[in-house]
C-alpha cells in the first residue's frame, strides 16, 4: 500500500478483506486449482490477475518475472478459469469440507 | 435386482433450487428417506454468497416445512419497502427512490398489500433451510463434493473429474478451448455426454438413484462436463458477472435510524432498503490501465453497484461484466471505488467490514441458455441452469431458483410414478413447464434489455450526463436560470468537447439507439 493516493484511483486492501473469511485449507497435494505457469509466460493480458478477487495470481503487475499462484486464499468463484486464454488452468472445487467458509454469505 | 436404487432422487446442492426441489418432492408424496441432498459446504451455506435480494413469496408454498420463514429464518434479513435505483459518477449521485406502503404488507393500501422482497444472507439462510429439510425427514449430507455422475454401464474409474474439466495439453493461445476429454475414445465421450445417469460417485463409491438433480449454483462444473451447458461456453466470459461485496456491520439501531427503517415487531420483520446503481466511477482507473496495458485499450469496466440493508449489517458491493474488465484493474479495486464514492461512503460510515467475498452470477438471458435442461435420469435447476433475470432495475435469481426447483420436483415425481425418467419424459414435463413459467416469459420479454444493459454508454457518459445535468438544474449559484433541457444540451456539448471518446459515443445516433433499446426495459 505504498502508492500515493490519487483522485479517481482506488486500492482495496484485499489481504485485510480475505482475513475476514474463514478457510479450511487443504494440503498442497489436493490443491483444487493447478496452474501450469509455463503457459503464462507469453500472456499479455494476465486476465486471471485482474479478475481474481482474492489476489491468488501475481505476476508482472507486482514486478514478478514468473507467474506466482497460490490457492490458499481462493474464494472459489471460478473467474480465473473463465479468464484464462492459454489453457493453463486445471480448475475444480476443493474437496468437500475444505476451502472457504462464509459465515454471512 | 435391477430396479433397486439407493435413493429415488439425489440432489446436488442445498441452495434454494435444491431445497425447493426436495420440498416439492415431499409434497408430491416421495418419502423423505428416498431423497438425498448433498452439498460441498460444511456447514451447509458456507459456500454460498448472494448480492442479494429474494423477490417474491415462493417460499410460502413450503409453509408446512418452513413455518413462518419470514420471521424465523435467520438469513432472511429485512423486508424491503424502500427501493433506490440511480446513477453514480465520481462526483455526482442521482437516485430515483421509492418508499412503498403496500410493500409493508400491513394492509390499507390501494395497491395489493404484500411483503415480497427481502435482503438475504445465504450462509445463514441455507443452513436454516438444511435444518428444515432434515426435520422433514430428508437425508442431508454436508461437506460432500460430487465430481462424477454415475452413468449406466460406465466404470467411473475409466475417467477422472479432472479429465472432464482440464484443457488439452496442446491447448493455448488461439486453441484455448480444447479439452483433454476431446482426445478420449469416442464411445467413452458419448457415454459421458449422453449415457443414462443413475446416481453419483463419491471417492470411487457409487450411490445410485432414479434421478439426479444438479443444483450446484453458478459456476456449476457438472452442468458443463455432463453437457447440459456446452464446454464451448466453459471459458466464455460473455454474460457472466462477478459480484464482489463486503458485509459491513453497523448494528441494528444504527441501520434502523440511518435508513429510516421499521424496527420490526412480533408479527412483522424489520423493514429495509435495496439499492441498485449504474456506475461510472472508473474513468481515471481505466485511462491509467490502458496506458500501462494497451492490450485492452479502450475497454471500460461495466459495473453495477448494489447496497442492501440486513438486520445488523449492510451488503455493499459491485457486479462487473467480466467481458468488460480491462487489464490493469483489479476487480476488488472496482469495489473500493464504489465504497469510497461519497454517497456510499456516507451510508457505511462508522461501519466495520465483517466479511468479504465474491461469486459469479450467470446473467445468460435466452440467447445463452444451456442447450438442454435434462438428460436421461438427470436435470438441472436454478443458477446452474443460468436462470437469472436482469433488466437493470432488478436482478432476480433466487426466486427463479425456487420456482425451477418446484417445477423439477413436480416433474420428477410424475416421471418416477410413470417409471420413465428419460430425457424425453423430463422434457415433456420439466422443460415444458419451465418454458411456460414466468421465468422463461420474463427472460424472453426482457431479452432486448440485455443489449441496452451491455451498452457501454450506461457505464460511461450516461451517469455523468445525468448527474451533471441534475447538479446544475437543482443548484442555485446566483446565475440566470436555464431550463433543464438546455442544461442537458450544454452538458452534452461540454462533455463531447472534453473527451474524444464522448464525441462519438454521445452523437445523436448513439443517443437515439440507446433510447430505443432502453424502451424495452
Amino acid at each position: 500500500m505504498t502508492e500515493t493516493t490519487k483522485l479517481g484511483l482506488f486500492t482495496y486492501d484485499v489481504k485485510n478483506g480475505l482475513g475476514l473469511i474463514g478457510y479450511n485449507v487443504d494440503d498442497h497435494e489436493h490443491a483444487h486449482i493447478i496452474v501450469d505457469t509455463k503457459k503464462c509466460g507469453d500472456c499479455d493480458s494476465m486476465m486471471c490477475v485482474w479478475g481474481c478477487p482474492a489476489q491468488c495470481y501475481m505476476f508482472r503487475d507486482v514486478g514478478l518475472e514468473e507467474m506466482k499462484f497460490q490457492y490458499e486464499d481462493c474464494v472459489e468463484c471460478g473467474t480465473c478459469f473463465l479468464m484464462c486464454t492459454d489453457g493453463a488452468l486445471s480448475w475444480n472445487h476443493p474437496r468437500g469440507g475444505f476451502g472457504i467458509t462464509y459465515s454471512q454469505g | 435386482m435391477d430396479d433397486e436404487t439407493d435413493f429415488d432422487v439425489i440432489i446436488i446442492g442445498a441452495g434454494f433450487a435444491g431445497a425447493a426441489t426436495a420440498f416439492q418432492l415431499l409434497k408430491e408424496g416421495i418419502e423423505g428417506d428416498r431423497i438425498l441432498v448433498v452439498d460441498r459446504g460444511e456447514p451447509i451455506g458456507s459456500k454460498n454468497l448472494t448480492g442479494g435480494i429474494l423477490w417474491g413469496r415462493e417460499l410460502d408454498d413450503f409453509e408446512e416445512f418452513l413455518g413462518n420463514w419470514e420471521m424465523d429464518c435467520p438469513g432472511i434479513e429485512r423486508a424491503i419497502n424502500h427501493k433506490k435505483v440511480g446513477f453514480l459518477s465520481s462526483e455526482d449521485a442521482l437516485f430515483v427512490e421509492g418508499k412503498f406502503a403496500s410493500w409493508d404488507g400491513t394492509g390499507g393500501t390501494e395497491e395489493p398489500s404484500q411483503r415480497a422482497s427481502w435482503s438475504v444472507l445465504r450462509a445463514k439462510a441455507d443452513a436454516w433451510m438444511a435444518e428444515k429439510m432434515e426435520e422433514a425427514g430428508i437425508f442431508v449430507m454436508p461437506g460432500m463434493k460430487i465430481d462424477q455422475l454415475h452413468i449406466d454401464g460406465l466404470d467411473p474409474e475409466s475417467y477422472t473429474a479432472r479429465d472432464l474439466t482440464d484443457p488439452a495439453e496442446d491447448s493455448g493461445e488461439g486453441a484455448a478451448q480444447k479439452w483433454k476429454i476431446d482426445n478420449f475414445p469416442k464411445e467413452l465421450v458419448e457415454k459421458i455426454r449422453n449415457g443414462k445417469i443413475r446416481g453419483i460417485v463419491q471417492d470411487g463409491e457409487v450411490m445410485t438413484s432414479k434421478m439426479v438433480v444438479i443444483a450446484e449454483g453458478s459456476n456449476s462444473i457438472l452442468t458443463r462436463t455432463y453437457h447440459f451447458d456446452s464446454m464451448l461456453n466453459a471459458q466464455s466470459k460473455e454474460d457472466l458477472l462477478l459480484g464482489v461485496k463486503e458485509v459491513i456491520h453497523l448494528g441494528k439501531e444504527r441501520i434502523d435510524e440511518r435508513f429510516n427503517c421499521f424496527p420490526g415487531d412480533e408479527e412483522r420483520p424489520p423493514s429495509g432498503m435495496a439499492m441498485e446503481l449504474a456506475l461510472s466511477l472508473y474513468r481515471d482507473m481505466a485511462h491509467e490501465a490502458w496506458k500501462e496495458y494497451p492490450v485492452t485499450d479502450g475497454l471500460y469496466p461495466r459495473c453495477g453497484g448494489f447496497f442492501y440493508t440486513n438486520r445488523e449489517t449492510v451488503s455493499c458491493g459491485i457486479i462487473v461484466q467480466l467481458s468488460s474488465l480491462p487489464s490493469g484493474i483489479h476487480t476488488y479495486d472496482l469495489y473500493q471505488a464504489f465504497k469510497e464514492q461519497p454517497a456510499i461512503a456516507a451510508l457505511i460510515e462508522g461501519g466495520e467490514a465483517i466479511e468479504y467475498g465474491a461469486h459469479l452470477c450467470p446473467e445468460y438471458g435466452l440467447h445463452r441458455m444451456p442447450h438442454r435442461f435434462t438428460r436421461d435420469g438427470a436435470l438441472v435447476v436454478g443458477d446452474a441452469a443460468g436462470l437469472v433475470f436482469a433488466n437493470g432495475m432488478q436482478i432476480q435469481g433466487m426466486n427463479n431458483a425456487l420456482h425451477s426447483g418446484k417445477l423439477a420436483g413436480k416433474a420428477i415425481a410424475s416421471c418416477i410414478a410413470n417409471d420413465d425418467v428419460s430425457a424425453k419424459a423430463l422434457d415433456a414435463t420439466y422443460t415444458k413447464s419451465l418454458k411456460a413459467s414466468y421465468i422463461y416469459r420474463d427472460l424472453k420479454r426482457f431479452e432486448p434489455a440485455t443489449k441496452f444493459l451491455n451498452n457501454p454508454a450506461n457505464f460511461t457518459w450516461v451517469p455523468e450526463l445525468v448527474g451533471k445535468t441534475a447538479n446544475r438544474v437543482f443548484r442555485e449559484i446566483g446565475e440566470e436560470k436555464v431550463p433543464a433541457e438546455k442544461v442537458l444540451r450544454q452538458v452534452r456539448k461540454e462533455m463531447r468537447a472534453k473527451n474524444k471518446a464522448n464525441k462519438k459515443g454521445m452523437g445523436l445516433f448513439g443517443m437515439l439507439k440507446l433510447a430505443l433499446t432502453g424502451r424495452k426495459l
